[in-house]
């Protein structure tokens, strides 16, 4: 369990040996992260082999001491925002100079790191609302480093996060005055299906569906995550809303009682119908691009709220392991897409979609890495978006949900209208935006890397849907 | 050789797929390097491809397999029917490479349009040996990637337009393919494909889910087949340039879908349960009232290419129709048909790219009396045309006797009503063009001229291309009792592979 607190301890140190010397940020950056990516691996190997990790912070027993736990989804994600970050890293190096990237931007990505690390370990209310706060301000901070434009969408952020954390906590104190724990192990099975613990389910679930941008409460989000720098609009769409995310799944599949699950499941399935179609149809009408791919975050949040609510409603492991696959996909193909319009956005200098024409010919490889990364979102063979999908499908078929499979399939027609839309116009070959700089390879390979990985991600469905399979075990 | 054996599938796939990947790398004035490069995959792919054939001639199976998704692992399998579509594609692709090369001389973003066109060829042989469902629904949707860079290739207005509606059609229908398939893996996994069907079993206990995958495939498949009421992209996307259109037509996009359709129906669900699910006639009429309706649209047009597009809704749809009639003769017909129609088509393509891009003729009106300036051209042109309305000796006549004798076997007498209605239509729209060719006078001066050769009537690599693969249309037609001749190669599969013979 050492590497588990020396993933969290280690980009923590870093951040703060960043502020004391600055001039070695990025030396420290780009260590913390390589150590971190190593550490997870080691981790995910040991649970793998040795079954999920318990620790005791402080080593005192499970009522008073905080409870970390290291199973194999959580070994799995606390590896996935690990590499990221390492990615992310490199690519803000790579780009640093040319986009003037404010300094602050190390610390606070490893500080982002630091809490997030802590979130997918942690299995303790409290524990958990420390670490959504932290990630929630680390992530306020970041997006205004695009300075005075960012000023307005960071400050909506900062608003709509704090009231969720307040909704969160207002829930949390409810059940630890009715019950007395804050552990979710303990708290397992002895909530009672009353109007206390269905306000408390309530407010915990508000607020971390606004943390989450789960549509309608998603408003916040286009804005914040189209203004940040890319590299943070890739962190923040690719990890940070997937924080809240797991802390929901945590709740409705431990603590919640029985019988209030149907009803959150319809709450859920209407979420992710909206979403799915709605914000999918957004992202087909902005006419900027970074606002296309947050509103795309949105619409694909929509599969996760979809397998969560099929998991409350069917007690199939298909559903979770389709949760946790699209996650993956998601987060590793989002990062790509916004890298990747990112670096076009800044060599060609335009915002809007309709300017990026012809970047096919003028940056052949970052409209590719778009391309690549939105084929594994619409879930075409053989990516990680269409393991995710294949998975979903086979269980909707299993449970004979005629209505969702239909939605599915008209949302990944919607999912390739809007991909499509920027690829389309990347073959424009009239009077194609000439680039201000000649561009750059090192980021836009970075920005492609990625995007290989979801596509490899396919051929490796029988390891992860293996371990995926432990947990339900 | 044996070691070799059992790689040869995954061998024919690299065989385009490396070259076409080194080609995206290189730099447009590289063009001798590219040139090499496609004709080595060319060389390469072919040898491989006769060394399977050999092998698969003397029985052998040949099967790859790679862990892919849990109960359907990647499968590439080599028998006598995917032979067939890799013989085709692999062969017509040697043609069509040369002729892009010709064709596209000068042009700009070369290195991308060489490289997808690798990667389109990589994705039909994937898809024609695919051992079971899963992997061909992988093939399928990659060749949709590796096409639309080439439909849009000019960049113009129109040909995104094209492109937009191109994907829309083919995404819709690799989705609704998707869904077919994740039911059928539900219900059984996806096991390789078998002679007769691995459904069966199933027929009696699941019935109505059975129909509704057997939809969603035909719908997923008839996308690309080009379907009645899906194949409203396929003559929009004729502002591709030709050897685009070539491959489209011919060695591609739309015979994958026919390709599909005869894997669908043969080797899943086989011909009892179709015949037990009562889901053929439907299939049989769709493909018939496609034949008829192709062909009175192609009379309405006046652009060659336009008209010729139009020609392949309907001719493609013979295959599907003869896989419909669930008999033996009819499915020879249909097999033979799939290689026919493919060499048949791109040889009409390739003249009609001839036209366009020697003289600058688009329109049917201005080929007055071009057979005096381009006879060569003109005469494969004539051959084609020929072939497509199925005069002997042409290998036309052959597919469509097949065809007819096969409507015969199973006792549907209206169905050679319907082909000879077809071929009166076949008739109408190409003896007039044929007509014009030879016997009037040029009126108009030529709409847009090129000297591009000194004593030829075009480029070489314009004009061999459609030559070779006008001898092709005859001999397959002359020898077809021969045993080298797909129709011989076609009574193998059904030998072979159908149960009921």
């Amino acid at each position: 369990m050492s590497l588990a607190l020396g993933l969290v301890i280690i980009p923590l140190l870093a951040a703060l040996l960043m502020l004391l010397w600055p001039r070695l940020a990025r030396g420290l950056q780009l260590a913390a992260a390589l150590l971190c990516t190593i550490l997870a691996t080691m981790l995910l190997q040991l649970v793998q082999q040795e079954g999920s990790q318990q620790l005791f912070i402080g080593g005192w027993n499970p009522l008073l001491a905080i409870r970390w736990q290291a199973d194999s989804v959580t070994a799995l994600l606390l590896l996935l925002s690990a590499v990221l970050h390492l990615l992310v890293s490199g690519y803000a190096l790579a780009v640093q100079q040319r986009d003037k990237l404010a300094a602050a931007f190390w610390p606070l990505s490893s500080l982002l790191l630091a809490s997030l690390q802590a979130l997918w370990l942690s299995r303790d209310l409290f524990n958990l609302y420390v670490c959504l706060e932290l990630l929630g301000m680390v992530a306020v901070a970041l997006v205004t480093l695009s300075g005075d434009k960012a000023m307005r969408p960071a400050l909506h952020y900062l608003l709509f996060s704090l009231f969720a954390s307040l909704c969160y906590l207002l829930g949390v104190a409810l059940l630890y005055g009715a019950y007395g724990a804050l552990d979710l192990p303990l708290l397992q099975g002895q909530l009672q299906a009353n109007s206390l613990t269905a306000a408390a389910l309530v407010l915990i679930t508000l607020g971390l569906m606004l943390k989450a941008a789960w549509w309608p409460l998603h408003l916040w989000l286009p804005a914040a995550h189209a203004a940040a720098p890319a590299p943070v609009s890739a962190l923040l769409s690719a990890l940070v809303v997937k924080g809240p995310l797991f802390i929901l799944v945590l709740v409705w599949t431990t603590l919640a009682p029985a019988a209030f699950l149907n009803v959150a499941a319809y709450a859920f399935l209407v979420c992710a119908l909206g979403a799915l179609l709605l914000a999918g149809v957004a992202a087909l009408r902005t006419p900027y691009s970074k606002t296309l791919v947050a509103y795309s975050t949105v619409a694909q949040l929509g599969y996760a709220m979809l397998a969560l609510a099929l998991m409350l409603s069917f007690n199939l492991p298909v559903f979770t392991a389709a949760l946790w696959l699209f996650v993956m996909a998601h987060a590793l193909a989002k990062a790509a897409c916004f890298l990747s319009i990112g670096e076009m956005q800044q060599t060609l200098g335009v915002k809007k979609v309709a300017q990026l024409k012809g970047a096919s010919q003028t940056m052949p490889l970052a409209m590719f890495a778009f391309a690549v990364a939105g084929g594994s979102l619409i879930g075409l063979p053989p990516s990680g978006g269409f393991l995710a999908k294949w998975v979903m499908l086979l269980g909707l078929w299993q449970a004979q949900q005629y209505f969702l499979l239909l939605v599915l399939l008209v949302a990944t027609l919607v999912s390739a209208a809007y991909i499509f839309r920027v690829v389309v116009l990347a073959f424009d070959r009239a009077e194609p935006t000439a680039p201000d700089f000649s561009p750059q390879l090192l980021p836009q390979w970075l920005a492609l890397l990625p995007a290989l990985a979801v596509w490899a991600m396919a051929f490796f469905s029988m390891p992860l849907l293996a371990i995926l399979q432990q947990e339900l075990s | 050789m044996t070691a070799l054996l059992p790689y040869l599938p995954i061998l024919i796939i690299l065989s385009s797929l490396l070259p076409g990947l080194i080609i995206f790398s290189l730099k447009e004035t590289q063009i001798k390097l590219r040139t090499w490069l496609n004709m080595l995959g060319v060389t390469v792919k072919l040898i491989f491809v006769w060394l399977m054939w050999r092998a698969v001639k003397a029985g052998q199976e040949v099967t790859f397999s790679l862990p892919f998704l849990p109960g359907a692992d990647l499968v590439l399998h080599g028998d006598a029917l995917s032979l067939l579509f890799v013989i085709l594609s692999s062969i017509l692709w040697l043609a069509t490479t040369i002729y892009a090369i010709g064709y596209l001389e000068g042009s700009p973003l070369r290195s991308r349009f060489f490289g997808y066109f690798s990667l389109c060829v990589s994705a039909t042989v994937g898809l024609a040996l695919s051992g079971n469902l899963v992997t061909f629904l992988l093939f399928y949707e990659l060749l949709t990637l590796a096409t639309f860079p080439l439909v849009v290739h000019r960049g113009t207005a129109q040909s995104l337009a094209a492109a937009k509606r191109y994907l829309g059609y083919t995404l819709g229908g690799g989705v609704l393919l998707m869904f077919g398939v994740a039911l059928l893996h539900m219900l059984t996994q996806s096991p390789d494909f078998t002679p007769g069907g691995y459904l069966l079993p199933l027929v009696a206990s699941d019935r109505a889910l059975l129909q509704l995958a057997f939809v969603l495939l035909i719908a997923g498949l008839g996308v690309k087949a080009a379907l009645l009421p899906l194949h409203g992209w396929l003559p929009q996307a004729m502002v591709a340039p030709a050897p685009v259109s070539a491959l489209l037509h011919a060695v591609a996009v739309v015979k994958a879908g026919a390709f599909g359709i005869i894997r669908v129906v043969y080797d899943v669900f086989g011909v009892q349960s179709i015949q037990q699910l009562n889901v053929a006639t439907p299939l049989m009429l769709l493909a018939a009232l496609t034949i008829l309706y192709g062909s009175w649209r192609a009379l309405a047009q006046q652009d060659i290419k336009k008209r010729l597009a139009y020609s392949t809704i309907s001719q493609v749809s013979y295959v599907t129709l003869g896989v419909a009639m669930l008999g033996p003769l009819a499915a020879v017909g249909a097999l033979v048909h799939l290689v026919h129609q493919g060499v048949m088509k791109i040889t009409l393509f390739f003249c009609a790219g001839n036209y366009a891009e020697t003289l600058g003729i688009h329109d049917i009106r201005e080929l007055n009396g071009v057979g005096k300036r381009m006879p060569l051209t003109s005469l494969a042109f004539t051959v084609g045309a020929l072939g497509m309305i199925g005069i002997p000796p042409t290998a036309g006549f052959i597919s469509k006797w097949y065809l007819g004798l096969g409507a015969a076997e199973v006792d549907q007498g209206w169905l050679i009503g319907v082909f000879v209605l077809s071929g009166l239509l076949n008739a109408a729209y190409f003896l007039p063009v044929v007509y014009r060719i030879w016997f009037t006078q040029q009126r108009l001066p030529w709409p847009h001229p090129q000297q591009l050769s000194k004593k030829l009537e075009t480029h070489w690599m314009l004009l061999s291309p459609p030559l070779f693969t006008m001898l092709l249309v005859l001999l397959m037609g002359l020898f077809a009792s021969t045993d080298i001749s797909p129709l011989s190669w076609s009574e193998l599969i059904v030998e072979r592979e159908f149960s009921y013979d």
